[in-house]
């Protein structure tokens, strides 16, 4: 079974006409990305510093794993990506095929993949980051742990990242919005960081969303909600009665507004 | 008589079910403020649940339903039956199966189609419906 798997995959290479749902460039490139070397079994911590250094942060991958590494499993757990990178101030959101993968890479964002760099009954998990691809050449590029850049043949990386469910997780600072993800998942993101109490990195997130989704109360509300968590009445005010006239019937932006101006009255 | 005491129930009903929301709307304000958390859970629930509705009123939707011998109040009963946690299943199970292209179009009103025939014990295409007859 597996080496049928195996054949059948081998014989036939990316095509991307026939895996794209778009009409992807031929080749594309993510500036700046730096290359950092993992230390022993940090891939997953090194990824995530490396794609926030891409964005201007100062963060080091020791920093990244001690919110995220799990000495007992030697490696570190999706969920832990996810949530490290929200502790960290950062919008998280998940990917899941080759689709949103280019979308973000020709939107020029790195994207940290998950792959089985072995087999299913010999797996090496491994996290890299995804800074570009050329289709003429049949070649991926990822940073990937070593000094070096890896470069892979499409049909190689495809089958490592099929391996890893396609997962894929795109990490960026909260004033910048994911190509691929829609209103939902980033709303959901930015409810996240209210839950590790990153007010401020909310706050900013609803204040990109609300711009590229005006006439949505939902980013008023939480801007609303994020300023109130850090003091900021009056700016909370301001935001929930933006939403109350994007939409007066929602019970919950005029409670919340009711309680920021019993605060400010009393 | 008879009419004057059901009246004056009704009102009684009506001006309990406000004191009621009321009391709640005051609780709701002085015991802490709603969280983003649940109002993006249940607004955006909501959104989908009225996109489907939504398709269910086009007029192409409706005449195939008719076609296929169906009533469309009860295909729209049984649609509203289902619960937020099903409507998120099926748009997922909608997405998987076109691809990855973008369900717009043809292909949302075919799968709400088969989602009402589904639910009519007509289809079994999506996982989740159970048929009720």
């Amino acid at each position: 079974m597996l080496a049928l798997g195996w054949l059948a995959a081998c014989a036939s290479p990316f095509d991307p006409d026939e895996r794209l749902s778009f009409e992807a460039p031929t080749r594309a490139q993510v500036a700046g990305v730096p290359l950092i070397k993992q230390e022993d079994f940090f891939c997953g911590p090194a990824s995530i510093a490396m794609v926030m250094q891409w964005a201007g942060a100062d963060v080091t991958q020791q920093d990244v794993a001690a919110l995220a590494f799990s000495p007992g499993a030697g490696g570190t757990y999706l969920a832990d990506m996810i949530g490290s990178s929200r502790r960290l101030g950062q919008l998280a959101t998940e990917i899941s095929d080759f689709d949103q993968l280019l979308t973000e890479v020709n939107a020029g964002h790195p994207v940290i993949v998950f792959q089985n760099l072995g087999l299913g009954v010999l797996p090496v998990w491994h996290y890299g980051v995804v800074t570009g691809y050329d289709f003429d050449k049949d070649e991926i590029y990822l940073n990937s742990g070593q000094l070096d850049q890896m470069i892979m043949e499409f049909a190689v990386f495809e089958r490592t990242w099929r391996r890893g469910d396609y997962w894929g997780l795109v990490v960026l600072p909260p004033d910048q919005l994911p190509a691929s993800a829609d209103e939902k998942d980033v709303l959901s993101a930015a409810a996240a960081l209210e839950r590790v109490s990153q007010f401020k990195a909310a706050e900013t997130l609803y204040e990109t969303g609300a711009a590229e989704w005006p006439d949505s109360w939902l980013w008023q509300f939480g801007l609303g909600n994020a300023r109130y968590a850090q003091g900021d009445l009056l700016g909370a005010r301001r935001a929930l009665r933006r939403a109350r006239v994007l939409d007066p019937a929602i019970q919950e932006v005029r409670a919340n507004l009711a309680f920021v101006e019993a605060e400010l009255a009393g | 008589m008879g009419i004057l005491n059901i009246s004056k129930k009704s009102i009684a009903i009506v001006l309990s079910a406000q004191l009621i929301l009321a009391t709640q709307a005051v609780t709701m304000a002085q015991a802490e403020m709603v969280g983003t958390d649940a109002a993006i859970n249940k607004y955006t629930a909501l959104a989908s649940r009225n996109a489907l509705m939504d398709e269910m009123q086009r007029a192409d939707v409706q005449a195939e339903i008719v076609a296929l011998g169906i009533d469309p109040i009860e295909a729209e009963a049984r649609l509203a039956a289902l619960s937020d946690a099903e409507i998120a299943t099926m748009l997922t199970q909608m997405e998987n199966d076109s691809a990855g292209a973008d369900i717009v179009g043809t292909l949302f009103t075919i799968f709400v189609i088969l989602l009402v025939t589904d639910l009519l014990c007509f289809t079994r295409f999506f996982n989740f419906t159970r048929c009720v007859r």
